[in-house]
């Protein structure tokens, strides 16, 4: 095994035409070339856990501890009251979902909202996963790299990724208020089309029972 | 739980009319099978796959009795269902079945992972199930029984043992031990000293236990950030690792750099990308765990590390490429939000539609944002 490493080792600095023809030397090429293959990946491992899981561990564990000394259920407070307005329905609504109960269970904030506007919460919501990553990478742990992969580049480049970082965050949110818009329009239409009109206005009226219900 | 327990204890005395049917994993998968059987409240195999119901979940309805139902048409309460079939090697929709306690069965050879793992249990969870992994069970209805009868007699003496122990002498529970304040509270002492050794006790009590909480929760959350690396970031970093070292090492990035950097390097071509990405019939495929949108993340940040890809095009990139985000999960993120059936009915195609107009308009806005970069 270690011979096999020396050999592996030591290969890549020796000139081709050095390496001896023939079948063997086919062989060679292949031996020099699958282990360089995995060198070359297993440096991108060393850079990817050395450069950005460090901070990542600790920053995660900060922002779990503070999620759970916040407490879900002062969020939810401000997450009804959220959910009243249009602007802040598809803005501050679904940050705040995603930074309190993160990627899923944020979209069970759905059901402070009435029926019509749940498909617009849950697109408004989802659209957000990705830049939230830039700055509270816990809010969706499990699919970092949509914006690691692109910011990794960015930093081989020797430049710094906080600019970027900044405007992927900021135009996330008015590109995720904008598509809640969108979406609550074209819900309004589908209800319309499939005539469902008379069904909606029943859930409305259910909606606003049980809030009357909730507040007596 | 217990009423789950109670009917199946029930089926197996009254008899075989609905039959069970074993599900076990199959080349790669996870778990040690799960048993299913449809009875009167149950009657539903939920299709969460996207494309019409799954051979798989039409071949479990047809055995057990019960009726398959496209997941993605319409929403059906929890309580009705006998299991549902997902297809996620993911880390999203993996979970949320098994976390409102539905057995779930996946044909894609999905293991614990993500933010839910903790609820993807033996009991609950199969993986990597095809058609051949779905039989008719061997053993007869008495055996199942059983093992339910023990798990409720093990659910009654788990009931019991707090009063068994506090009558026993053994050691009282929690809240019927003396808390520390009490304690002190009994010092003898008296008078006015008394009365300032005794604030002074609760203060000391008192931030004690805070400090104790403290650390208990930074300890939870680290644990918690522990096993997500473990379970997820490594996972992926490894992966990644290895497709970024095939694709520089062999020199397929330059290759690609130079198909990808004339239509990634002008707005046009990144409205093009935004717009395929978003279009309804593929962007529910393109969805699952952001897989594609991660590794394409991922060459193209390869992309501009080598400079075939200007640093001002990274912004418009990463919305052009994002297009389908979540398009695959549109009526589960709706069940979360319990919303009802006629709300996903109305709700998938108008998520879907809207991506068309708004996944574009996001390239435009964030190219617009990129100047100065």
């Amino acid at each position: 095994m270690q011979v096999l490493a020396v050999m592996a080792q030591q290969q890549p600095a020796q000139p081709e035409g050095e390496t001896s023809g023939g079948v063997l030397g086919v062989f060679e090429w292949l031996g020099t070339h699958f282990i360089g293959l995995f060198e070359e990946a297993g440096s991108q491992f060393v850079d990817l856990v050395t450069g950005i899981l460090p901070t990542l561990i600790v920053l995660l564990t900060f922002m779990y501890a503070l999620t759970t000394f916040i407490g879900e259920e002062r969020v939810t407070r401000a997450v009804q009251w959220c959910g009243r307005w249009w602007i802040t329905r598809y803005s501050v609504m679904p940050i705040l979902a995603l930074l309190m109960l993160t990627n899923p269970m944020a979209y069970s904030f759905g059901r402070f909202l009435p029926e019509r506007y749940k498909p617009a919460f849950y697109d408004s919501a989802v659209s957000f996963v990705h830049p939230v990553t830039t700055f509270f990478p816990y809010a969706n742990a499990g699919e970092l790299f949509v914006w690691f992969g692109i910011a990794n580049g960015v930093t081989q480049l020797g430049e710094s990724t906080v600019p970027l970082a900044l405007r992927y965050f900021l135009v996330g949110i008015l590109v995720i208020f904008i598509r809640g818009i969108v979406t609550e329009k074209l819900t309004a239409f589908m209800i319309k089309r499939t005539g469902r009109s008379e069904v909606f206005a029943d859930f409305d009226r259910q909606f606003e029972q049980a809030k009357a219900g909730e507040k007596a | 739980m217990t009423e789950r327990e109670t009917t199946a204890g029930r089926e197996a005395t009254t008899g075989t009319d609905t039959a069970t049917v074993f599900v076990r994993a199959g080349a790669g998968g996870w778990g040690p099978g799960l048993t299913l059987r449809a009875d009167e409240q149950r009657t539903k195999v939920l299709s969460v796959t996207g494309g019409g119901i799954h051979p798989v979940a039409q071949k479990i309805a047809d055995l057990t009795g019960a009726e398959a139902v496209d997941g993605f048409n319409t929403t059906v309460p929890d309580d009705e269902v006998v299991a549902a079939v997902i297809n996620c090697g993911g880390t999203a929709r993996i979970g949320v079945y098994p976390r409102k306690g539905i057995p779930t069965v996946d044909v894609y050879p999905g293991a614990p992972g993500g933010p839910l793992a903790k609820f993807i249990t033996e009991e609950l969870f199969v993986s990597a199930v095809g058609m051949n992994e779905v039989e008719r069970s061997t053993a007869d209805g008495g055996a199942a029984g059983t093992a339910a009868a023990g798990a409720a007699s093990g659910g009654t003496s788990g009931g019991g043992t707090p009063d068994g122990a506090g009558s026993g002498g053994g050691v009282p529970p929690r809240d019927e031990r003396p808390s520390a304040s009490a304690v002190a509270a009994t010092l003898p002492v008296g008078g006015p000293l008394g009365k300032a050794f005794h604030t002074v006790t609760n203060v000391f009590v008192g931030f004690g236990s805070a400090v104790g909480s403290f650390v208990n929760t930074m300890l939870a959350a680290g644990r918690q950030t522990i096993d997500l690396t473990l379970k997820t970031i490594l996972p992926f970093m490894a992966y990644v690792s290895l497709l970024l070292g095939i694709v520089m090492y062999t020199g397929v990035a330059e290759w690609m750099g130079q198909v990808l950097s004339p239509i990634a390097s002008n707005p046009f071509g990144l409205l093009a990308i935004s717009f395929v990405v978003a279009l309804p019939f593929l962007s529910p495929v393109l969805g699952p765990g952001a897989a594609i949108a991660q590794v394409v993340g991922t060459l193209m940040g390869s992309q501009i590390a080598i400079g075939a890809l200007p640093v001002q095009y990274a912004l418009p990139t990463l919305f052009a490429i994002n297009g389908q985000v979540g398009c695959d999960f549109v009526p589960v993120g709706l069940a979360l939000g319990e919303a009802k059936p006629e709300t996903v009915a109305v709700g998938t195609p108008a998520v879907l539609i809207s991506r068309m107009i708004t996944s574009p308009l996001a390239v435009v806005i964030a190219w617009a944002a990129s100047f100065g970069l």
